[in-house]
């Protein structure tokens, strides 16, 4: 769908080039292609109606949307000599992927075969004909969409997102939009969430309600090197960075400068920064704080930057990293934030349901309810899903009348937990106050005797959280000591145990197993396995739950000093013992550096030189040379 | 074909290269394989115009992996003309058979007391040392047979005090008062919290690299210096039994707490059946 967007998009932009040149040829398309390169910025209602803003004169609100939809496409139907040129150079611009097969074949038409390409184009045009009856019939026609697409919210009240969110979004560009617009210092709207809980459609919608256009800023798709270098012969390549840069240096002098040519009034515009460029290093990322910085400083246009939080569970990552201090960095400038939360399930099965209704699909209330706990909050993820579920009506789980878990649905966002949230569920170990009844087939022995979980199998929550069988370990035992009773040190002594297990087993495929792959899998996830069971086991008489804080493993600091001290004492062993090379790093460790020691400590205490003839030549050296060792160690 | 950078330093005259190959960790066996192959290659080469050997002095053959010590029995016997190999190790068990067989060995004892005191008092001759009778026996004793260990102390009692006294302190290695004092630590209280407060002094002494398994076996010394006849047996079965596993294992932090955990659970248990 994406190509057919952008089809009309340049439907816009060569609108502004027929009032120079009447008939387009092909080098308006490459010239056109490079305005597309210098401004890759789209004027939309909602992402998919481009067009809308191509004769809307007075910020088109649904009801007009239809008529310039199909006026559009009419327009790119009647230069059909223009269109392979702009089909070229489309997905350049394409902000969604198309069908990832189509996509694949474009890359690849263009490099093999022009049949090829023809082919493709066809396709294309098929698909921005019928792509045109779609908007025109508003959105809801034909069967080949995506339903993620096709009941996008075009209401409030087709929002999912929570309605105390929603206002706040709505009276702040009200305020910004209808009231004077200059006295108002902040004009930058922050929204952060997770991925498809709505921050874009809440814009749009917002936007459409208050009758102002939305100008958008999408990051560029990812240029191939090849490929641009084949497009143009000329020019330097600009990164997506400095494009960004650009853009927002532009906006921020010389406010939407197209908007005018459209015949609008400035007070109903709305800057939309969907999508913050990629950036890398420390460097970029400076750039692009910077950047933003200055445009929350200086813009007069209401500007919504939306930030999707990617996992940030885990703390270590250092784009998570980024992100934080570029929200605080925004806010410190005066940028208002809002922070969007996971959709609830109840808020997803009502869309849903809707859904369902309208497509006239019999989907059973509870299946509905299965998709909306898979979907995590995700309500875009939620209706792919149930689109998926509605293309294939015989799910083998679902025909039996067997009460169904979130696992047995074939899809569905695999729900992630942190690692510290893993840790803290095998450290408390909470347990269940009374054992199952029933007779147990099996009877064990009263020490051997457990409570049930109040969790999942362990195994599972290791592989939610994706531990890693060494750093699990290693946590576990750093911390493990703190969730245990006052008393227990037989406890203690058995969690230890377990754990030294799990180390000879992640040991022993380090030289043993030869690179066996498989075999070297199977031994991680039995070694995780018994550590964390070990844990849980080891583990008697569990605290009453407490707040505890997690350390991060000290034995990684003391292995890393530990390393270093030993190389240390290579260097210097030659430097010292001049040719009596055989001295073991543990001799040196465990007798020369004491008794150096002592030795200097001595001399440092009397000032006295008495020990110009040393008994072994090697060791007055020694002192001079173990001294500074000596004294890091200390500092440690 | 990949390339493998190890830094190592050697000791080499024209006759001889001597090297500790241990020291590049697990990439031992490059270095022994390499080394012996480029020593082949450069051969000396006499006055009379007749090839002779040079000779390798390889240290701490017995901390050789065993991939090392595979391939330089390959290597060994390829170039056995070009040179001629003396290994060193402290304890014969841990090279493997293969080796040893194409070796001749030669034991060498460990000095006996008689035999320090001896050097000792050689030393305190040079040095015009008043050494009073029974010293130097004392520091010979303390040393466990070990002449460096010997010397080392003897030097430190001289910084110490001086002119020597009969009963002077032989003051024993930091890191050895610093294992009693943890010993004392687990025999005073068994908790989970004292585990904890362990551990940091475990680490301190790793981070001073004495290596875990004579950490251990310190730690066994002296518990055993202070146990109940009773407990004795038991507790070096444990000992035995966490060493072999810290072997086996990565990483020695866990097995040495395991077994001081282990110990605290069966003293625990001896307190209070003794004492209710």
């Amino acid at each position: 769908m994406s190509l057919w967007n952008n089809c009309l998009i340049y439907g816009v932009v060569s609108f502004g080039f027929h009032a120079f040149n009447a008939s387009p040829t092909a080098d308006d398309a490459v010239s056109l292609r490079r305005s597309a390169i210098v401004g890759p910025w789209r004027f939309a209602m909602g992402k998919r109606d481009a067009v809308v803003v191509l004769s809307s004169d007075d910020g088109g609100d649904e009801g007009e949307g239809e008529g310039e939809g199909a006026l559009s496409s009419s327009r790119s139907r009647s230069k059909p000599a223009a269109k392979p040129h702009l089909a070229r150079s489309e997905p350049r611009r394409a902000k969604k992927p198309r069908v990832s097969g189509s996509r694949s074949r474009s890359s690849s038409s263009r490099q093999s075969s022009i049949v090829d390409e023809f082919q493709f184009l066809e396709e294309d045009f098929n698909e921005v004909f019928t792509g045109a009856k779609v908007t025109t019939g508003f959105g809801r026609s034909t069967a080949k969409e995506s339903w993620v697409d096709k009941y996008k919210p075009c209401t409030f009240e087709e929002l999912a997102v929570h309605k105390k969110k929603v206002e706040e979004v709505k009276s702040w560009f009200e305020e910004r939009l209808i009231t004077s617009k200059d006295n108002l210092g902040d004009h930058v709207l922050v929204i952060t969430g997770p991925a498809g809980v709505g921050k874009s459609a809440t814009i749009y919608v917002v936007a459409s309600h208050l009758g102002a256009t939305l100008c958008e800023w999408n990051t560029p798709t990812p240029t191939v090197w090849k490929e641009y270098v084949h497009n143009s012969n000329t020019g330097q390549y600009v990164s997506k960075l400095d494009e960004f840069e650009a853009f927002v240096e532009r906006t921020r002098k010389y406010g939407l400068i197209s908007q005018s040519s459209a015949g609008e009034s400035k007070s109903s515009a709305i800057l939309l920064i969907d999508d913050l460029p990629m950036t890398h290093g420390n460097v970029a990322r400076r750039r692009l704080q910077n950047c933003l910085h200055l445009l929350v400083q200086s813009t007069h246009i209401p500007t919504a930057i939306l930030i999707t939080d990617y996992g940030r569970v885990d703390s270590a990552d250092r784009e998570a990293r980024f992100l934080e201090e570029l929200h605080l960095s925004l806010e410190s400038a005066g940028a208002r934030k809002i922070a969007f939360n996971p959709i609830t399930s109840n808020a997803i099965k009502r869309i849903l349901s809707k859904i369902c209704r309208q497509e006239k699909r019999n989907v059973a209330s509870e299946q509905i309810d299965l998709i909306a706990k898979a979907s995590g909050g995700d309500i875009r993820h939620a209706i792919t899903a149930l689109q998926f579920f509605c293309l294939k009506v015989d799910w083998p789980s679902f025909s039996s009348s067997s009460p169904t878990t979130v696992y047995d649905l074939h899809f569905g966002r695999d729900e992630t937990i942190s690692l510290f949230h893993a840790l803290g569920k095998f450290l408390h170990n909470k347990r269940e106050s009374v054992s199952p009844s029933g007779k147990d087939p099996h009877p064990m022995q009263e020490k051997f005797m457990r409570l049930p979980f109040k969790m999942d199998a362990p195994e599972k929550v290791l592989s939610q959280a994706h531990g890693q069988a060494r750093p699990i370990a290693d946590f576990l035992h750093e911390n493990v000591l703190d969730f245990l009773d006052e008393e227990a040190v037989d406890d203690a002594s058995a969690v230890l145990s377990y754990l030294g297990d799990a180390d000879v087993l992640l040991h022993s495929f380090h030289g043993a197993v030869a690179r066996n792959y498989e075999a070297e899998g199977v031994v991680q996830s039995a070694a995780a396995s018994i550590a964390v069971r070990g844990v849980l086991f080891g583990n008697s008489h569990p605290l009453p739950p407490r707040w505890h804080s997690i350390r991060k493993p000290k034995l990684w600091q003391s292995e890393k000093f530990s390393l270093h001290n030993k190389d240390e004492m290579l260097r210097q062993r030659f430097m010292v013992y001049n040719g009596v090379s055989s001295i073991d790093t543990s001799v040196i460790a465990t007798e020369y550096m004491p008794a150096c020691k002592w030795l200097q400590h001595r001399l440092q205490a009397h000032e006295v030189m008495m020990l110009s003839t040393e008994i072994e030549d090697g060791i007055s050296l020694d002192d001079r040379e173990v001294k500074t060792s000596g004294d890091e160690i200390e500092e440690w | 074909m990949r390339n493998i950078d190890i830094e190592l330093t050697t000791l080499s005259s024209t006759h001889h290269v001597e090297m500790n190959p241990s020291d590049a960790g697990f990439q031992d066996r490059y270095v022994v394989q390499e080394i012996i192959k480029e020593m082949a290659k450069n051969r000396p080469i006499d006055t009379k115009g007749k090839k002779r050997f040079k000779v390798l002095v390889l240290n701490e053959v017995d901390k050789l992996s065993r991939e090392a010590q595979h391939s330089l029995r390959r290597t060994m016997e390829k170039y056995s003309a070009s040179c001629r190999l003396i290994l060193c190790c402290n304890s014969s068990s841990k090279v493997t058979e293969a080796i040893r067989s194409r070796c001749l060995n030669i034991r060498i004892n460990a000095p006996r007391e008689d035999q320090i005191v001896k050097v000792l008092e050689f030393i305190a001759k040079k040095e015009n040392l008043q050494l009073p009778a029974g010293f130097a026996a004392r520091v010979a004793e303390k040393s466990n047979r070990s002449l460096r260990r010997a010397i080392l102390s003897f030097e430190t009692c001289r910084v110490q005090q001086y002119p020597f006294t009969i009963n002077q302190v032989i003051s024993p290695m930091d890191w050895e008062e610093y294992v009693s004092e943890i010993v004392s630590d687990i025999m005073k209280e068994q908790s989970p919290k004292r585990l904890f407060q362990v551990r940091g002094k475990l680490y301190e002494l790793l981070i001073k690299c004495i290596p875990p398994e004579i950490l251990l076996k310190r730690l066994l010394h002296d518990l055993l210096g202070k146990l109940d006849a009773e407990l004795k047996h038991e507790v070096c079965h444990w000992a035995a039994y966490y060493e072999h596993r810290m072997r086996l294992g990565q990483k020695a932090i866990f097995h040495l707490e395991a077994f001081i955990a282990k110990f605290m659970s069966i003293y625990k248990a001896f307190l209070i059946a003794t004492f209710g």
